[in-house]
């Protein structure tokens, strides 16, 4: 039987903030957004990368030593320097680095090795309500994996979610239907040219799936990311809100199963940035204080009433 | 002038609570560093303190504060005082000392000062030589329980029934038809119920004193019911509710003070015939009974058991049950409470407990897998009803309350030590190829013969402990001990299943596959050279590049790696052999994993170890993975490898968790927690010490204590402020909690 492999950056055991209950998220890499603020840039690009940690650096000099491209250096002052430009992302650097100063982020797993992972915690699963959590990344970039996958578990028996941003072509979510429990759907920004300026990508197909996908019935938790400058007043977060309202309408059951989190942008990612050999785009940015998301959750609440903040 | 409105119970508690903390930095400041429960203890008044430096009860070196004015007197040529009449005529006359404890706040009377054992000079009595064990002691650096204290479970219904009074009739009693036999150890028994009684009716003087000149009208009329309650209790068995409770601690503070037992069993079973009376006779409320267990729970940081199974298996859970957790819930102290989780047992209390440790971030209450331990103990050969009969009573065990002697906790085998000297062997016999399944075999022959010295010197113990000094307080409430005219650690009660905990576990699985993988599959380093970095302790760039590349093999706790393996393999051995085993006298011997509070002594007696362990450092805390067991750190993870290395006889391996409190705003944070917890006992998990803890507000107090004098852990078994830890013991707490965020 075909055995698909995908490229996935992390899978989370006890993951409890993707979904009801106890849950293992398997975050797939590649994304089709360019969202500046993101949380997770190890999962931007669908290949394998190198994370340097300089601070866990012990200069041992081994992957220099080892390095067939010379992209790793130790220069005479100590210093360590990775020339990226040069890496192959071949991986003897970080076999040899016990540190964990060098890890390859990416690891390309088949459907029957991430289910074995992910039926570890079988047991958890049954007795909370939990399941797998599909995340990225964008699945969909990946959607014989993922549909292999979303199926594998299905046959186990498991829940499933999906968070998805929903750029993709509407035949793959179709697909997914009947495999999946629960979409999590991001929704950044109502006004295409603001969601192009913040992500790179017009807004209109994700919204137009995102109103098929309602239709459907299917139980949705929409998201935004509350980013300062981007999406963080009360107006854009209430018009948000409101379209949500607003995909009750022909939609079986109206507004039962979809549901809205804000989500407080944070600068845990800093760290990442700077192990990729990224800028960190959002370096200037606060984080949103309580009291903004409080006003901002009292702002969505206007139009629904199934509204909750982290 | 409108007078002031009466003190409400919840007023007076926040008066308590804030007494308890002033007293509590008084002996953070007097005593420095406190690494074990934060027990009860109030410090003597100031003209009446002595510092000195001691063992504590569990064993450690401790520094504690005993009585100006009092001073035992000795019986020996070494100083010390040995046997039963000596120790009860010693500690009568230290009740005779102790000063009188009312605050007019409490429901309750009384508070204790001082261990009688910081006074036990030496504790053994030099003419009973174990000299025959010390040189395997000294190798195995065993923790063998000779010489150590309670630790087992009394009945005190018992007491309850009887009064100090009628306690006293019995002594007198079985003293007389027993007679001569057992003369000096009833002496013993009868100083100590009289030294109780003096002590008691001097607070009801004093309550009575103070009640005269108390201008508030409700503190008066409280102070009048203390004085008329312990005039009573002298003598009488409890009647009431409130009555009950003073009962209760006046036993439980004088066994505190004796020997430090902590030991009290089903709080909410034995209190709930008072309560249903009180209540029928509309004489309590809930409210109230929450109030005087209160009061209880603030003298004593005593193990208490909530819900579980009567002999039969129907689940005692009750409203009392829900008070007690409430009471320990609004003090808001260290206190230590467990709650009952199993097939038949009430799920509204694990929901409660859930609640109740988010809710208060202080590791309050923890959990007991009743079904697991009492299965477990089915399996030594015992009737299951028995197993259902033990009664959660000290930090991270069980005993069948009155009819049992256990040992428990006192005893340990540190396997890392067994590990090192293990190795050690093997590089040092050149004519043999090393191997880890060679380690493996002589780690286990020094393992068994570190399980029959420990044997040997428990039943060195169980036949010397009573002439050395015997447990005259916990004796009082047991099943046998008076009848008999015997110690409960000579044959004065039932059952004799004796403790032997393991220790080191994840140091030594880790250790075992980090070798394999290094050394044996990939060969990057040799055997010879791995003893080298051990001996250097990891000195210089390489010795850290080996360092790491050992600590970074997948560890226990990863999920299904070497190490998971070696960890369920190691386990078992012990388990086996240990249950296999028997002291001199044919007395069973029971396994269990947990290091308490000696992860760093025991730590300080071990070199480095393959697992990338520096030297002296602490070993693994108990059965859990070190810190840092997987990236993710998921609990799930940790709940199923603790649960596949359970040893499975009744004793326990318990769980320690560190949860982040970003689980408390989460919509179901509950359920999930709970089901957390269900599924580990599901799995074979035994017992789970959980803190909800704020990782950037511990490392904020490790920096500077003082900034959180309130903040409250559970350590291991036990619970304690933060502020009170060591540095060392505080970062060993703090290195868990980042890992668990």
């Amino acid at each position: 039987m075909a055995d698909p492999t995908g490229l996935v950056f992390n899978v989370q055991r006890f993951s409890i903030h993707d979904g009801p209950g106890i849950r293992t998220t398997a975050f797939l890499k590649g994304c089709p957004l360019r969202c500046f603020w993101c949380h997770n840039p190890e999962g931007v690009y669908p290949r394998l990368e190198v994370q340097f940690h300089s601070s866990r650096c012990i200069g041992c000099g081994e992957c220099a030593r080892i390095c067939p491209q010379g992209a790793q250096e130790l220069l005479p002052s100590g210093e360590r320097v990775y020339h990226r430009e040069r890496c192959i992302t071949c991986g003897e650097c970080v076999e040899a680095c016990f540190a964990e100063s060098l890890q390859i982020t990416g690891r390309e797993v088949s459907v029957s090795g991430l289910l074995r992972e992910i039926l570890a915690d079988r047991v958890f699963y049954e007795t909370s309500g939990g399941g797998l959590t599909l995340s990225g990344g964008e699945p969909m970039l990946q959607p014989e994996f993922s549909l292999a996958l979303l199926a594998a578990c299905k046959a186990e028996g498991l829940q499933t979610a999906i968070e998805s941003t929903l750029l993709c072509r509407w035949e793959l979510i179709e697909a997914a239907l009947p495999l999946t429990d629960l979409f999590m759907v991001d929704i950044k920004h109502l006004d295409d040219a603001r969601h192009r300026a913040a992500t790179g990508v017009s807004n209109r197909p994700i919204l137009e799936n995102i109103a098929r996908l309602a239709r459907t019935g299917k139980p949705v938790i929409f998201r935004t990311p509350v980013v300062p400058g981007v999406n963080d007043t009360p107006a854009e977060v209430g018009a948000i809100a409101a379209f949500i309202s607003g995909l009750a309408l022909g939609r079986p059951g109206g507004l039962k199963g979809l549901s809205y989190e804000l989500l407080a942008f944070h600068r845990l990612a800093e760290e990442k940035y700077h192990s990729l050999g990224l800028e960190y785009p959002a370096a200037e940015l606060i984080p949103p204080s309580k009291e903004q998301m409080a006003a901002l959750l009292e702002a969505a609440s206007a139009h629904l009433t199934a509204v909750r903040g982290r | 002038m409108e007078p002031p409105a009466p003190l409400t119970y919840s007023d007076r508690l926040d008066a308590l609570r804030a007494a308890k903390l002033a007293q509590t930095a008084e002996k953070q400041a007097l005593l420095g560093a406190m690494d074990h429960d934060d027990w009860g203890l109030i410090l003597p008044p100031p003209e009446r303190r002595k510092v000195v430096r001691t063992l504590s009860s569990s064993g450690m070196p401790i520094t504690d504060c005993t009585l100006e004015g009092y001073e035992p007197v000795p019986n020996h040529p070494s100083g010390g005082f040995f046997g039963p009449r000596a120790a009860g005529e010693n500690f009568r006359r230290l009740l005779d000392a102790h000063p009188v404890y009312l605050d007019p706040l409490s429901s309750l009377a009384g508070g204790y000062m001082v261990n009688f054992m910081s006074y036990r000079k030496p504790h053994w009595n030099p003419d009973l030589s174990a000299g025959e064990f010390a040189a395997e002691i000294e190798r195995y650096r065993l923790l063998p329980g000779i010489g150590a204290t309670q630790h087992f479970c009394q009945d005190l219904q018992i007491g309850l029934e009887l009064g100090w009074g009628g306690l006293l009739k019995k002594i007198r009693h079985y003293r007389w038809l027993n007679a001569p036999r057992g003369e000096d150890f009833y002496a013993g028994l009868e100083a100590v119920v009289l030294g109780v009684q003096g002590w008691i009716a001097r607070h009801a003087a004093e309550a009575a004193r103070l009640a005269e000149s108390e201008p508030d009208a409700a503190l008066r009329l409280n102070l009048e019911e203390i004085a008329a309650i312990n005039a009573r209790l002298v003598n009488e068995p409890p009647r009431t509710f409130r009555e009950a409770c003073q009962w209760i601690l006046w036993f439980q503070v004088t066994a505190r003070m004796y020997n430090g037992s902590g030991s009290l069993g089903r709080l909410d079973v034995l209190l709930q015939p008072f309560y249903q009376r009180d209540l029928a006779a509309g004489v309590l409320d809930d409210e109230e009974a929450v109030f005087h267990i209160a009061c209880l729970l603030l003298r004593d940081t005593a193990y208490i058991q909530l819900g579980g199974p009567d002999a039969a298996g129907n689940d005692q859970t009750g409203p009392l049950s829900f008070l007690v957790l409430e009471a320990g819930h609004r003090l808001r102290i260290p206190a230590n409470v467990g709650v009952c989780v199993g097939e038949n047992t009430d799920p509204r209390l694990l929901r409660r407990a859930v609640e109740i440790q988010f809710a208060d971030r202080a590791g309050y209450p923890k959990f007991l897998g009743i079904d697991r331990t009492a299965q477990g103990f089915a399996r030594l050969g015992y009737p299951i009803e028995l197993g259902r009969q033990r009664a959660y009573s000290g930090c991270h065990w069980s005993a069948i309350p009155g009819r049992e002697y256990t040992l428990n906790d006192c005893v340990k085998i540190n396997f890392a030590r067994i590990f090192e000297v293990a190795f050690d062997e093997m590089l040092a016999d050149t004519a043999s190829q090393p191997s880890t399944a060679a380690l493996l075999q002589r780690y286990t022959a020094h393992l068994e013969r570190a399980i029959e010295v420990t044997a040997r010197c428990i039943g060195f113990h169980l036949e010397h402990m009573h002439a050395v000094f015997p447990e005259l307080v916990l004796d009082l409430a047991c099943h046998g001990p008076i009848e008999l005219g015997e110690d409960a650690s000579h044959g004065g009660v039932e059952f004799y299943n004796l403790c032997i905990d393991g220790a080191a576990l994840a140091t030594v699985a880790d250790s075992f596959a980090a070798l394999e993988q290094r050394v044996e599959q990939e060969g990057r380093l040799t055997w010879q050279e791995v003893q080298a970095h051990l001996r250097a302790n990891w000195a210089g760039p390489e010795g850290e590049r080996a360092r790491l590349m050992l600590k970074s093999v997948p560890r226990y706790g990863s999920g299904g790696s070497r190490a998971d393996e070696y960890a369920i393999g190691l386990a078992r051995i012990f388990a086996e052999r240990v249950a296999g085993a028997r002291t001199p006298q044919g007395c069973r011997l029971v396994p269990g994993l947990f290091s308490w509070a000696n992860t760093i002594p025991m730590g300080q007696d071990v070199g480095a170890t393959p697992n990338g362990r520096f030297a002296h450092d602490p070993i693994s805390h108990g059965a859990n993975p070190d810190p840092g067991f997987r990236q993710d750190g998921a609990p799930t993870a940790l709940a199923a490898a603790i649960a596949a290395v359970q040893p499975g006889y009744g004793n326990t391996a318990p769980m320690q968790i560190e949860l982040d409190p970003t689980i408390t705003r989460e919509e179901g944070g509950v359920e999930v927690v709970e089901s957390l917890i269900r599924t580990h006992f599901l799995l074979g998990g035994t017992q789970i010490n959980l803190n909800v803890m704020d990782a950037e507000k511990v490392l904020a107090a490790h920096r500077d204590p003082t900034l959180y004098p309130d903040l409250i852990v559970r350590v291991t078994g036990f619970s304690a402020y933060f502020a009170s830890l060591s540095p060392r013991f505080r970062q060993l707490v703090v290195d868990r909690i980042i890992s668990g965020a």
